[in-house]
C-alpha cells in the first residue's frame, strides 16, 4: 500500500517542484536587465573607501591615540598622512591592522600593538623603514 | 564557534576566570565620549528572557527584537539561529535572523566609545563575549542595556541574570576577545546615530538584497539625511529610486552623488544610463564620458555604452 502510494506520489512531487521553480528561473533579475550597476556590485568593487573608514576607526580608538600622543605625534598628522595614501597603500595598511589582535589589557597584546605603533610613527618620522606605505 | 555559557556547569570555572582576569587594565575612553555622553543610562524598556541551556543567541535576539517592537517569541527564534551540534549560534546567522524579521542589523564599531554612544542614544546592543580565555573559549551573547561612568560599569541582560552589572574593564576584556563584535538593530527608515557611513551603507545594502528595494528605500533616505556628504549613500539611494520606477528622483540622487564626489565613476555611469533611457543624448554622452575617463572597474562598460550612442 505504502509502496504503491510512493510510486504515484514521487513523479507527481517532482513535476510540482519543477513547475514551481520555473517562474523563478524565468524572471529577469531586476536591475541587470536595465544595465544599471547595482549598489552591491559598486560596493564590492570599491573596497578602498571602506578600508579608509576602517583605518579612521582604528585611529579614533582612545588606546591608539594615547600611543600616538606618547610618541609625540599628533593625530592630525597621521590622519593627513593616511588621506595622502593611494588606494593600494590603504589596502595594505588595512590588512596589517586586520592582523593585529583587537585585545586590550594583555601584556603581550599591548606590547605587539605598541611595537606596531612605534614603528609606524618612527617610519613617518623617517627614522625607520618597516612599512612601505609610509614612504 | 560561538556557544553559550551554561551557568550551572561552569560557575566554578567562571569564578576562577574572574580571579585571573581581575587584574585587567582599565580601558581608555575618548575625551569626546566622556564630555559628550550623559554620565549614565539604563534602557529599562528592554525585556529580559533567561536563556535555557546554551541558547543565549536566541534569547539575546528576542530581547532586542521585542524592544524594537517586533512580536516574536524566543521559542520561535531557537530553530532559526541555534545550531544544536555546536551548542550555539554563529554571528552571521544572528544578523540574518534579524533581517528575516524585517529589521536591519548594524554591526557597530569595535570600541567601548561606540558601544556607550549607542546606549546613550537609546539603542540596546547585542555583544559577543568570550568569557574565558582565547585558548579555551567560552563564547556568549548578551545584550548591553546601560552604563554608568562614575562607577565605570556596564549593565547587561546576560544568560540567566537580568541587569547584570559588570565593571567596564572586565567587560572590555571579555569583549575584546571577540574583536569587540556587536550590533544594534533598526527598523527600515532609521539609521543609528554615530555609525560611519560605509558601515551603514553595507548594512542597508545587505538588508536590501534579502528584503528587497521597496523595504530598504526608507533607510536609504534616512542615510542621506544623516550623512548628506556621503556620495556612495546618494548613489545607493539613486539605485533604489530607479528600481521602484522613480526615475526622476533617481537621476536627482545620482547627480548629487557626482556633485559630492566627481571621481565616483560608477555614479557617472548609472547617471549616463538613465539619461540615455530618458533620451537625453547630450546629458547621457556627458555623464558617460566622465565615467569613461576614470580608471577603474566601470571604465570599459562606460566606454562601450558611449559607443552605442
Amino acid at each position: 500500500m505504502m509502496k504503491k502510494l510512493r510510486l504515484y506520489l514521487t513523479p507527481l512531487l517532482i513535476t510540482a517542484f519543477l513547475i514551481g521553480s520555473m517562474p523563478v528561473a524565468a524572471t529577469p533579475h531586476g536591475q541587470a536587465e536595465t544595465g544599471l550597476v547595482s549598489t552591491q556590485a559598486a560596493l564590492s568593487a570599491d573596497s578602498s573607501s571602506a578600508e579608509r573608514e576602517r583605518i579612521s576607526e582604528v585611529l579614533a580608538r582612545a588606546d591608539v591615540q594615547e600611543q600616538l600622543l606618547a610618541q609625540g605625534v599628533s593625530l592630525d598628522e597621521v590622519e593627513k598622512r593616511v588621506a595622502a595614501l593611494s588606494d593600494a597603500e590603504v589596502h595594505q595598511m588595512a590588512e596589517q591592522l586586520e592582523q593585529l589582535p583587537a585585545g586590550a589589557g594583555g601584556g603581550v597584546i599591548g606590547a605587539l600593538f605598541a611595537v606596531f605603533i612605534i614603528l609606524l610613527v618612527t617610519d613617518i618620522l623617517g627614522l625607520t623603514d618597516v612599512y612601505p606605505f609610509t614612504r | 564557534m560561538p556557544f553559550c555559557l551554561f551557568y550551572a556547569r561552569s560557575a566554578g570555572v567562571l569564578l576562577l576566570m574572574s580571579l585571573l582576569l581581575g587584574c585587567a587594565a582599565s580601558p581608555r575612553l575618548n575625551d569626546s565620549t566622556l564630555n559628550n555622553l550623559p554620565p549614565g543610562d539604563l534602557l529599562k524598556e528592554v525585556p529580559f528572557y533567561a536563556q535555557r541551556d546554551y541558547q543565549c543567541g536566541p534569547a539575546s535576539l528576542a530581547m532586542v527584537l521585542n524592544a524594537a517592537g517586533v512580536n516574536v517569541e524566543m521559542e520561535n527564534l531557537i530553530p532559526q539561529v541555534f545550531i544544536p551540534g555546536r551548542k550555539g549560534s554563529v554571528q552571521s546567522e544572528m544578523l540574518a535572523t534579524v533581517r528575516r524579521h524585517g529589521m536591519i542589523p548594524f554591526p557597530i564599531e569595535g570600541s567601548l566609545d561606540a558601544l556607550l554612544t549607542q546606549l546613550a542614544s537609546g539603542q540596546p546592543v547585542v555583544v559577543l563575549q568570550n568569557l574565558a580565555l582565547p585558548v579555551w573559549p567560552m563564547w556568549h551573547y548578551a545584550v548591553a542595556i546601560g552604563y554608568d561612568l562614575p562607577t565605570r560599569t556596564l549593565t547587561l541582560h546576560s544568560g540567566e541574570i537580568s541587569n547584570h552589572e559588570m565593571s567596564l574593564s572586565r567587560f572590555d576584556a571579555t569583549w575584546a576577545r571577540s574583536e569587540r563584535w556587536g550590533f544594534t538593530i533598526m527598523s527600515p527608515g532609521s539609521v543609528p546615530e554615530a555609525i560611519r557611513p560605509f558601515r551603514a551603507i553595507e548594512a542597508i545594502s545587505t538588508f536590501e538584497s534579502v528584503q528587497g528595494v521597496q523595504a530598504a528605500l526608507p533607510s536609504w533616505k534616512a542615510l542621506v539625511n544623516t550623512h548628506p556628504d556621503s556620495a556612495m549613500g546618494h548613489f545607493a539611494l539613486g539605485n533604489a529610486h530607479y528600481a521602484v520606477g522613480e526615475i526622476k528622483k533617481s537621476r536627482q540622487a545620482l547627480e548629487q552623488a557626482v556633485l559630492l564626489d566627481e571621481s565616483l565613476g560608477v555614479a557617472w555611469l548609472n547617471l549616463g544610463l538613465i539619461e540615455r533611457q530618458l533620451n537625453n543624448d547630450v546629458e547621457a554622452r556627458r555623464a558617460l564620458s566622465r565615467a569613461a575617463a576614470l580608471t577603474g572597474p566601470w571604465q570599459t562598460k562606460a566606454q562601450e555604452t558611449l559607443n552605442t550612442l
